[in-house]
């Protein structure tokens, strides 16, 4: 089974994109927070992660820096609203596996996805 | 419940909203909560990408506001756009069970039946059983997506008549709210530019006005060579359009003063041979010289905001008894200021000295004014006139003659 890991502060989101990917038997685990994120990435690497890039405490690039420097097999997929698509070359430099903007396609999104996952096996 | 009344209260509140979305998650809630059903969304055109976004979701699975958004392209919106090649839209709206039965029991090709699975995948994904169109003159506005019912079972033929009810009116106050949005931001841009215009033609007219006035300057120094004239002139018909109790708020002291400064300024059409002659002009020359009125109202009809200022120029030559010129204009079709500048131009030219002549006495000129109060000059205006030079301008006067003739002279006309 696959494992994903949805971070983003919204609980909403989190919970939305969890069913959504729960139906298509994925394992899911959200984070509201960078850190509780971290905790989960140590405990168990997930094979793709959805990152949020604004988030309150530590931003989504200083845990994806952590992310990737502890767990480089992780593949971290961002996302960001618009307005903030300038930092992704920042990241893609940090070595995020790509991004998406938001508002975002469902389509798209599982796409992403599981091109991620089918790069990785 | 009824929801025949439910759905009228809310048609009817609608029309309060302007802010479309405001009104529109009203909706979201209505549906979620009068309706019972496990939850409602709205998916709003955004017509600057063209695309469809979650602006609000109520109920037990809450879908995230601009988070996902749903392409134009996508099945789901060419559908109930009417742009779908297989009619699967039952009585306009998009329903679960309705594209199961496609997808199941009737022969549809395989590019059908892939589109009819993308829409039945985003339809579960977000936990839809119903979609109804909210659509305003064939353009697809924004789509009610709507969960189940959680007494269980179908929507009924009536239910889903209200919610098309709802979306449709719902439609109407979007597209209403667009409008007046549009109307708004365009009045905003007009204000801004008739400030904008207004600004530079004050601008304009301000630049104009001053050229005028170094004209007027210049003219004076031709004219004749007493220093300050102009300034003393303005001072006098400021003065004495005061003792007249003439209202100079605003704008009317602004059009007396530019009156007083630029009554003259037609003279710059006229020949110097004749501006500057010492002797007496012939009648040629005096037709000539008279055309400086005129010539001066032309000068500023330029001049928007000045046109009372013309039309005083224009005047300022013209007797109270109607035989001056150049229209031979009398009493109250004169205006006022002109008949103040008739009156100080006139009393300041007696008592200056010019090149050619010493001025006349003090005396001399007061009597000129008076006894041609009511024939050349507006009586009112000589009597303010004098009252002004007795009580607060003589001691100066008196003080420039001095200058000119000499203490004997004035002692000797004092004596005389």
């Amino acid at each position: 089974m696959v494992k994903l890991l949805v971070v983003d502060d919204e609980q909403e989101i989190c919970d939305f994109l969890r069913e959504f990917f729960e139906e298509k038997n994925f394992k899911v685990r959200t984070a509201l927070s960078g850190e509780e994120a971290l905790r989960y990435v140590a405990e168990e690497q997930p094979d793709v992660c959805l990152l949020d890039i604004k988030m309150p405490g530590e931003d989504g690039l200083e845990v994806l820096r952590k992310i990737k420097r502890k767990y480089p097999a992780v593949k971290v997929i961002m996302v960001t609203a618009l307005e903030a698509a300038e930092k992704m070359e920042e990241a893609a430099r940090m070595g995020a596996d790509n991004y998406i903007i938001k508002p975002l396609s469902l389509e798209y999104l599982e796409n992403d996805v599981y091109k991620k996952i089918s790069g990785s096996s | 419940m009824n929801y025949q009344e439910v759905l009228k209260n809310a048609a009817r509140s609608m029309v309060r909203f302007k802010n479309p979305h405001h009104l529109l998650r009203m909706i979201a809630r209505f549906i979620a909560k009068e309706v019972h059903l496990t939850h409602a969304s709205i998916l709003l055109h955004d017509s600057v990408r063209n695309r469809y976004i979650f602006i609000d979701s109520k109920g037990e699975l809450k879908i995230p506001v601009r988070l996902i958004r749903v392409d134009a392209d996508h099945p789901l919106i060419r559908c109930l756009q009417g742009k779908c090649e297989v009619r699967i839209l039952k009585k306009d709206v998009l329903s679960l069970r309705h594209l199961d039965d496609i997808l199941n029991h009737f022969h549809t090709s395989p590019v059908s039946k892939l589109e009819v699975q993308k829409i039945i995948d985003l339809m579960k994904a977000l936990k839809a059983s119903l979609c109804v169109p909210s659509i305003y003159r064939g353009e697809l506005l924004g789509v009610l997506i709507l969960g189940t019912k959680r007494s269980g079972g179908d929507f009924t033929d009536e239910e889903i008549s209200h919610f098309q009810t709802l979306a449709h009116d719902a439609a109407m106050t979007i597209k209403t709210a667009a409008y007046q949005m549009e109307l708004l931001e365009r009045n905003k841009q007009l204000e801004e530019q008739v400030t904008e215009i207004t600004r530079l033609r004050k601008k304009e007219q301000e630049t104009y006005y001053q050229i005028m006035l170094s004209l007027a300057e210049e003219v004076r120094e031709k004219d004749d060579s007493t220093f300050g004239h102009l300034a003393a002139v303005e001072k006098l018909g400021v003065m004495t359009a005061e003792e007249m109790g003439m209202d100079l708020n605003g704008k009317k002291r602004d059009v007396l003063i530019a009156g007083l400064r630029l009554h003259d300024i037609g003279k710059i059409g006229i020949p110097d041979a004749i501006l500057k002659k010492e002797d007496s002009l012939n009648q040629e020359e005096w037709v000539i010289m008279k055309q400086h009125a005129a010539k001066g109202a032309k000068i500023l009809a330029p001049l928007a905001d000045f046109k009372e200022v013309a039309e005083i120029v224009h005047c300022h030559h013209e007797f109270y008894d109607g035989k001056g010129y150049p229209r031979g204009l009398k009493g109250d079709q004169i205006p006022i200021e002109s008949a103040i500048i008739s009156v100080v131009d006139a009393f300041h030219a007696m008592v200056s000295e010019r090149c050619y002549k010493k001025g006349y006495p003090l005396e001399f000129a007061i009597h000129e004014l008076e006894s041609n109060s009511g024939r050349q000059f507006h009586p009112k205006v000589v009597e303010a006139f004098m009252s002004v030079l007795k009580t607060k301008m003589l001691g100066y006067y008196e003080a420039r003659m001095h200058e000119i003739h000499g203490n004997n002279a004035i002692h000797e006309r004092k004596a005389s």
